[in-house]
């Protein structure tokens, strides 16, 4: 691939681009330069601003300041069809399709030129010829909801593609939901792409991809440009690391105290489970756990990878296709929820907004629902003694619990998570099954559930917990397993291994299991 | 007899067809509107009143389409603008259209005009059994005819189609691409309404040839329901609303010959027959709903 | 200050409507205003006949307001009434004639309950087990409804001296539900607030009332606390349309003494309206279903004045509901 004088064009330049939301400033003063055929690789830990800066690069944000240039000529980019108009396309990571139509009606959508008919033969041949070009096989006629995730995002990708101004693609954490086989063949099309003269930006907190492909990569922190380097210059893993967290070294674990386990029956036994999704395909299938009392599981894994399902599965709220799950030796693998509230499981899950939360019924209400005792008199609940043992509880105060009488509608994200802990904590669960519990909170409160956690674990609660931030589970976990490939791998005593390799099984599984 | 049913079932399912074609159209861009009911009615009693006056049926025929499609944009701007729940609203506006139509259309009970008239298609209509039942009815069975091939071709052929149906599916997707859902959703409501308003029309002015307080006997509620059992597919909604007609041609059949049937057992048949239909393809595992309505029927947070 | 005025609007709104419509329709709307209120308001025995008018819009208002508070729409009052009225009818004529009142009514109540319960555990089960909308089928069911009291009172149920008029034979005098003094208002009316009272109760007070709150409220958080949804909307449903049965029952026991194929008819969906201009709230209701028992009396005296048929004042009651909804969430409601 000859270096011609077209392929060193600037396709992008932005200039000292910012964006405030309120107070807080998500990007700062940040350079950034496209050429035609080039990789450019954007790095950064979860909410250093590598979104927002993208979402203004596609016209979704408007700038707060700073300037853009697309082939040096000055560009607004909102809103997003202009950008697309302007050559900018974009492949999300929660993909922008509608499940019921096809694919080719999906790519037919994205494409802004006007005309009444849909010219469905035309359209196959064209996404046909871009599919073999960048070999990203898909029917044109299949269901977008019958394609996994790899497929879909390949539609995602011919939506831009078949877009003929498009000249600069950005992705956002493409392999995210790939098998490593597809993220070969994902690697090899944007070499491709490179070699077509399409300019790419590629959002990713993975350092071994960076490393494979990219030409140039920046480095985010805290929403200001902290590092750039390219391939003529040094690029090694362990530099783009510490520019990423900002240190040399990984944070340590805090301080765990050994429980010292009592009680030899398991809280949570687990034997070859098998689990189906919502469209009946198999999902997980022959998973082993086993969790005792005062013993805190790590859940580490891609998301989509069957966390959400497996809890309620173990929950009681989906059917177990095969297997067995007992609870404090009690098989409750047919039982309801109720059975297992007795048993003392308390779930938490990933979503409060909108499953936890009943529109109309005060805090105080949400708090008997579950957690707090239900305490009677006559028909009725006794709400007077609810609202004593509300005010006196220690969780309600650490947790920064907002007022008995607030209706749960009226708070924030944030307020909404707290108040869901607080009340699964209440009452010192036997098992707590809990999803990102940290996601929405700031890093006091971050900090403050993580040692409620603990606390918990040292008053013998077994907690199943899955969360996407290694870090968070490097320091608390006892034992992490990971989901990937429908299985279930580990578990993994934290001390043992790092999250390389986790993140390597999270991506490929592990041979020797 | 049988050349008599099939004939008088696409007689008796024609209005049906109009407003569940209509009805198939709205769904899919994620609106319910048992207004439809209420749109038919209007429909039928502005048509007929309109052709009584003017003497003319085409003009009652525009007049009856375009009272359905008012009626529809009651129920477009409570449940897209003022996101009022749905079903809600399409029941009331049944109410407000029997009120008004039982108010306006007492002088108009008993009243003769002269309406659309079955037109025999030459050389067609005289093949046998295929000829009568097809080929010797009013001008819009023919037009419903038409219709069922072009807004299926349209729902699956044409950019503004797909547009719709991804608007019933994912607003947001719709919205990201830089198009208005609320656009969109009006018009398909619309169209919705004036499909129903034209099926009223037939039922007054082509089928019956009279007015009579509260003549569409819950239609346009089975029209409603027949969109679900047709999972959203024009040409199956017109296997459901013939079968509808089918069970009142069956009907007038036996009573004719003096069946020692009670009638009201042979009335109550095609409201069975939507139950059962409904009954056997709501069990399918994989429903096709758009995903909007889905959120409506199961409550995007419940009934409030 | 300004929100008043707003909501003043808003109140007035549909009456504005209407007076424009009847305006249209060659008539004065002060007038006709004034003969209504007269009607209805102007001395004890127009209250009274409000009173009777809107019992059975409170018990189908009720039938719609339990099943909602379950997350379901109901709209089968309609139906549930006249079966509830037709099982009252059936069991009363034939099985209770010379059996005293202290066992005569209680019984023939339970009847109506378990008639207008029949009609709507089917929707509730076919929703459970064949993910069929309730709405939908509860409408089909009115109609099933309707027919088959039309079949029974011209065959089966059909009085043999009534010369071919499509009535049932008279229910035993000592089965009618007794009345206050020489009115014709009937102990029925005090049921009907009483039912209202105590669904608000269970509603309000009680912790199945509290489940239930959870399950209209979010029934996926109501499943994650444990709560048995499906047999709570079940039963909701069953309450539900053994209140409008009851309605049914009083329609027959306390007003008309015999069934006919139109008792009943319409009642239902003023119940509904009823029901949705309370949001679904019990106490509400009671109010509601006054007010439109004062129109509904209102009509009669709007025709014999104004000469505009009674069938008009289901406009008013529309454009009433219309705005209702058309404030809805909006305001904080439900």
């Amino acid at each position: 691939m000859g270096e011609t004088a077209l392929q060193r064009e600037t396709l992008l330049r932005a200039s000292k681009l910012i964006k405030r939301f309120g107070d807080f400033t998500a990007i700062d003063e940040v350079n950034l330069v496209l050429q035609r055929g080039e990789i450019h690789a954007i790095l950064g830990e979860n909410g250093a601003g590598k979104s927002t800066l993208m979402k203004m690069l596609y016209g979704v944000y408007v700038p707060d300041g700073g300037a853009l240039e697309m082939q040096g000529k000055p560009v607004t980019l909102h809103p997003p069809s202009r950008a697309r108009s302007q050559g900018v396309g974009m492949v999300f990571q929660d993909f922008r399709l509608v499940p019921a139509l096809t694919v080719l009606e999906n790519i037919a959508l994205s494409i802004d030129r006007a005309g009444f008919l849909l010219n469905k033969t035309k359209l196959a041949q064209q996404i046909a010829d871009i599919s073999e070009r960048y070999g990203i096989a898909v029917n044109p006629h299949a269901y977008v909801w019958e394609l996994d995730l790899g497929q879909q995002q390949r539609v995602e990708i011919l939506k831009a593609l078949v877009q003929g101004e498009t000249k600069l693609i950005i992705f956002d954490e493409p392999t995210s939901v790939l098998t490593p086989h597809e993220v070969d063949a994902f690697l090899a099309m944007l070499q491709r792409l490179r070699a077509d003269g399409y300019g790419v930006l590629l959002i990713t907190h993975k350092i071994r991809e960076v490393l494979a492909c990219a030409d140039t990569v920046t480095v985010l922190r805290n929403g200001k440009l902290v590092y750039r380097t390219s391939r003529d210059q040094e690029m090694t893993e362990e530099m783009l690391v510490s520019q990423m967290i900002g240190s040399a070294e990984l944070p340590r674990a805090p301080e765990r105290n050994q429980v010292v386990l009592v009680d030899e029956v398991a809280a949570l036994e687990v034997e070859q489970l098998s689990i189906n999704n919502d469209h009946d395909v198999t999902l997980l299938t022959g998973l082993n756990l086993t969790i005792r009392p005062g013993e805190l599981v790590g859940v580490a894994g891609i998301s989509g990878n069957g966390q959400k399902e497996l809890l309620e599965t173990l929950y009681g709220l989906r059917k177990v296709k095969s297997g067995s799950i007992r609870v404090a030796g009690a098989d409750v693998t047919a039982g309801s929820v109720a059975t297992r509230m007795e048993r003392g499981v308390v779930y938490v899950t990933e979503d409060p907004i909108h499953e936890s939360v009943v529109p109309g019924l005060s805090i105080l209400e949400h708090m008997v629902l579950s957690g707090m005792e239900m305490s009677k008199k006559g028909l009725d609940v006794d709400w007077s003694d609810v609202r004593q043992r509300f005010d006196s509880l220690d969780v309600v105060r650490t947790l920064r619990v907002a007022q008995a009488d607030r209706l749960v509608e009226t708070l924030s994200g944030g307020n909404v998570q707290r108040m869901v802990l607080a009340r699964a904590i209440t009452r010192v669960p036997k098992l707590l099954l809990i999803a990102y519990p940290s996601r929405g909170l700031d890093i006091a409160t971050t900090r403050a559930t993580q040692k409620l956690l603990l606390g918990l674990r040292e008053m013998g609660t077994a907690i199943l917990l899955i969360s996407e931030d290694l870090t968070e589970l490097f320091e608390i976990s006892d034992r992490i397993v990971v989901l990937s490939n429908h299985s279930l791998y580990g578990p993994y005593d934290p001390a043992d291994t790092d999250p390389y390799q986790m993140g390597h099984i999270m991506l490929e599984g592990d041979e020797q299991a | 007899m049988i050349v008599e049913i099939l004939t008088g079932a696409i007689r008796a399912g024609t209005s049906v067809l109009f407003a569940s074609l209509g009805e198939v159209v709205a769904q899919r861009a994620g609106v319910i509107n048992l207004g439809t009911e209420g749109s038919m009615l209007g429909g039928a009693f502005v048509a007929f009143a309109v052709t009584y006056q003017t003497g003319s049926p085409w003009i009652g025929l525009l007049a009856g389409g375009l009272a359905g499609l008012l009626f529809a944009l009651i129920h477009a701007f409570l449940v897209i603008q003022r996101r009022a729940n749905q079903l809600a609203v399409g029941l009331t506006i049944i109410f407000l259209a029997q009120g008004l139509t039982a108010f306006m259309g007492q002088d108009y009970v008993d009243k003769q005009i002269n309406g659309l008239n079955p037109i025999a298609i030459p050389v067609l209509s005289d093949i046998p059994f295929i000829g009568p039942v097809f080929f010797n009815h009013d001008i819009l069975t023919y037009l419903v005819f038409l219709l069922v091939p072009l807004i299926w071709w349209f729902l699956f052929y044409s950019k503004p189609g797909v547009l719709l149906r991804a608007t019933g599916e994912r607003e947001e997707v719709v919205f990201s691409l830089g198009k208005s859902p609320t656009l969109i959703r009006y018009l398909a409501v619309s169209f919705g309404g004036l499909m129903a308003g034209l099926g009223g029309a037939q039922l007054s002015i082509a089928f019956t040839h009279t007015w009579v307080e509260n003549m569409t006997q819950g239609r346009g509620i089975i029209a409603v329901a027949l969109v679900i059992f047709a999972a959203w597919l024009p040409t199956r909604a017109m296997l459901g609303a013939y079968l509808f007609g089918g069970a009142q041609a069956l009907q007038l059949a036996l009573q004719g010959r003096g069946l020692e049937v009670s009638p009201f057992l042979l009335f109550m048949l095609p409201y069975l027959l939507t139950l059962v239909v409904l009954f056997i393809v709501e069990r399918r595992k994989v429903s096709s709903m758009p995903e909007s309505l889905r959120k409506v029927f199961e409550g995007e947070r419940g009934g409030g | 200050m300004r929100r008043f005025w707003i909501g003043l609007a808003f109140v007035l709104s549909p009456f504005v409507l209407f007076a424009l419509f009847l305006l249209s329709q060659g008539a004065n709307p002060l007038e006709s205003y004034q003969a209504m209120l007269r009607s209805a308001f102007g001395d004890w025995y127009g209250i009274g006949e409000v009173a009777i008018k809107s019992t059975p819009f409170l018990l189908t208002a009720l039938a719609v307001a339990i099943p909602a508070r379950a997350g379901l729409i109901n709209v089968g009052g309609e139906g549930q009434l006249m079966i509830g009225a037709l099982l009252t009818t059936w069991v009363g004529v034939f099985y209770l004639q010379g059996v005293p009142a202290w066992v005569g009514v209680p019984v023939l109540i339970l009847m109506g309950a378990l008639g207008g319960a029949i009609w709507g555990i089917v929707p509730a089960l076919l929703r459970q087990y064949a993910r069929m909308n309730e709405t939908i089928t509860t409408l089909l069911l009115n109609y099933v409804a309707f027919f088959t009291v039309g079949y029974f009172v011209h065959g089966p149920l059909k009085d043999p001296e009534s010369f071919n008029w499509p009535f049932s034979p008279k229910l035993d005098e000592a089965l009618r539900l007794p009345t206050f003094g020489s009115t014709r208002v009937h102990i029925g009316f005090v049921l009907a607030i009483v039912a209202a009272l105590v669904v608000w109760f269970v509603i309000f007070r009680t912790r199945v009332g509290f489940r239930l709150r959870v399950i209209g409220g979010n029934a996926i958080a109501a499943l994650q606390a444990g709560i048995k949804v499906n047999r709570m909307q079940l039963l909701a449903m069953v309450f539900g349309g053994a209140v409008a049965g009851i309605a049914g029952m009083i329609e027959i026991a306390g007003i008309e003494g015999h069934l006919r194929p139109m008792t009943g008819f319409g009642y239902g969906y003023i119940g509904f309206l009823a029901a949705w201009m309370a949001w679904n709230h019990p106490l509400w209701t009671i109010g509601t279903a006054f007010l439109l028992g004062a129109i509904s009396v209102a009509g009669n005296a709007l025709e014999m004045t104004s000469g505009l048929p009674s069938s008009s004042v289901s406009i008013l009651m529309a454009f009433i509901l219309l705005t209702v909804l058309a404030v809805g969430r909006g305001s904080k409601a439900s």
